[in-house]
């Protein structure tokens, strides 16, 4: 998974996790990641990760996808294709707000998902092999990076001593 | 932990008097301007639609959160608890309506000969609306107080027993306000307009109440930080606030714009009616409507660091109160005052009456007690919550 050497630390919860981030991070220990089923509140805090600037994309895309939807409605009812539908008038702003409203969404969610794709490189012929099934499964793990690993392992066993964990090793 | 609020003579006596004023401006503006007696009961109406939705929602709020067991209300839940005392009082505001029902509602006009009210005339009758009237304030009066005594003995008593029940009365409150909110709207709002029906109407108040609420929520705990209580609210807490105001907003904008659309659509003469007499009468208000109670809490709310600020969230809230006023006059105005409805002194005097009557009872409601009911079993979660 990673060429330099690492010792990986299990929890089957977020607290006890938590917690050792914090205390790792204390004694001055250097994560390289930490793997978690769904996103817990406080870690990118904790490791002082910068903010995504995804949602500044999807708001940019989705505000895209409004004018885009809007556009082309009001083109397409007033020049391209005039239809009289129900009596309205042809420039009726409270049919096209479904649209240009689904629109918008599209585009938020689809801009959000291409850029973590093209920001993590994702694709889809990509090979990875875990060192652990379960990592992508339902396991908390802390991967801390060490250059002397016997050493390394003992400070973190003793440091988390008092924290529920699965496996350290 | 065991701060207790302190509603000191100063305050009390700050909203005696703009209580005090508020009543006799208004009475003023009644005996010199004489706006006629149906304006004068549609602004009584009005107010009690509103600050019974303010209590409603309080306990709204409390119970989807008590029923969902989360955690993180459980350092604030003592504010909505004392918003929902004020229903006793609104009970006795709303039986008022009896003496000027027929200012109100034209189908309690015995001599009507109109086929359309006829055919309602199960429902709409004046015996049977107060004797529903009378039922909603029962059910909701009596479980906002089940669910606030068992709140309450957790102040002293740690036995898990009250908070399981609390959660039992929340449930049961969920289910009776479900149908009852619908129904008082329809009631109270729908029948002003007597020809008129919108199957929508009783969600779009819902969501109309919980907006005014979870907004006086958060005004309530930025007076409260600002008084120097409440230190251990963090900047967490009011994210969260900050996102449901963000996000019931955009779903009242949803609810707003299905019933209209529909309506538009349609475009059946006994549906039009209702916005025909808003849209082209009172375009303004019409359009003030929408573009405050949509645009400024999406816009102002809308980044992170705008959500984690109490001041800026105070000032969006107190935006978001006002459009939703602005939302209940629309609905109940034109289909009662017409021609002479407006917003005037009248109407600020008496919502100032109304408003200062509702924070007193709130604020020495939680004077009774400490702020945090220090034995509830997810005020760890709650203390240490990370938004």
């Amino acid at each position: 998974m990673r060429s330099s050497s690492y010792i990986s630390i299990y929890f089957d919860d977020e607290v006890p996790m938590l917690q050792a981030v914090k205390k790792l991070l204390d004694s001055k220990e250097k994560i390289t990641d930490v793997l978690s089923p769904f996103p817990v509140h406080g870690l990118d805090e904790a490791l002082s990760i910068k903010r995504s600037r995804i949602p500044i994309g999807g708001f940019i895309f989705g505000a895209l996808g409004a004018i885009l939807a809007f556009g082309f409605q009001a083109w397409v009812f007033t020049v391209s294709y005039p239809l009289i539908i129900g009596g309205k008038p042809f420039f009726s702003i409270p049919t096209f707000i479904p649209i240009t409203f689904e629109m918008t969404v599209l585009f938020a969610g689809l801009s959000m998902v291409a850029a973590f794709l093209i920001k993590s490189r994702l694709k889809p012929d990509i090979s990875f092999k875990p060192v652990d099934e379960r990592i992508t499964d339902d396991r908390f793990v802390i991967l801390v990076d060490t250059a002397d690993k016997e050493s390394t392992l003992n400070r973190v066993k003793s440091l988390l001593s008092g924290i529920h964990t699965l496996e350290i090793r | 932990m065991d701060e207790q609020f302190d509603f000191k003579k100063k305050y009390r006596n700050i909203l005696l008097i703009l209580m005090t004023g508020g009543i006799l401006v208004s009475l003023a503006v009644i005996l010199i301007s004489k706006p006629g007696a149906s304006r004068i009961w549609a602004n009584v109406l009005l107010n009690n639609q509103y600050f019974i939705g303010l209590s409603l929602g309080a306990a709204f709020f409390l119970a989807v959160h008590r029923v969902a067991q989360s955690g993180w209300h459980t350092l604030l839940q003592r504010l909505p608890d004392a918003m929902t005392t004020f229903l006793p009082v609104a009970f006795i505001l709303m039986l008022l309506i009896y003496f000027g029902i027929h200012n109100l509602y034209s189908w309690t006009d015995k001599n009507l000969s109109d086929k359309v009210i006829e055919g309602k005339r199960a429902w709409l009758n004046i015996p049977f609306f107060f004797a529903r009237l009378v039922f909603y304030f029962a059910g909701w009066i009596i479980l906002t107080r089940m669910i606030r005594k068992n709140s309450n003995t957790l102040m002293t008593s740690s036995d898990l027993k009250y908070h399981n029940r609390k959660i039992l009365f929340s449930g049961l409150f969920l289910v009776f306000y479900g149908i009852t909110v619908s129904a008082s709207s329809w009631d109270w709002i729908m029948s002003l307009d007597a020809h008129w029906y919108s199957t929508l109407f009783g969600w779009y108040v819902l969501i109309g109440m919980f907006v005014t609420s979870l907004a006086f929520i958060t005004l309530l705990i930025w007076l409260l930080k600002r008084l120097g209580y409440l230190k251990y609210i963090r900047p967490d807490h009011i994210h969260d606030m900050a996102i449901l105001i963000f996000a019931f907003s955009i779903f009242w904008t949803y609810q707003w714009f299905a019933q209209y659309e529909l309506i538009w659509y349609g475009h059946l003469p006994e549906e039009t009616s209702y916005y025909i007499t808003r849209l082209h009468h009172f375009k303004i208000i019409f359009f003030i409507n929408l573009g405050i109670n949509f645009s400024v809490p999406f816009f102002g709310l809308i980044t992170i660091n705008s959500k984690r600020q109490i001041g800026w969230v105070a000032i969006i809230a107190a935006i978001v109160l006002m459009g939703h006023w602005i939302d209940y006059w629309l609905m109940i105005m034109p289909a009662t005052a017409g021609d002479k409805a407006g917003i005037g002194v009248l109407e600020v005097c008496m919502t100032l009456f109304y408003a200062s009557l509702f924070i007193f009872i709130v604020l020495r409601s939680l004077s009774t007690g400490p702020l945090v009911i220090k034995n509830d079993p997810y005020i760890e979660e709650s203390l240490n919550y990370e938004s």
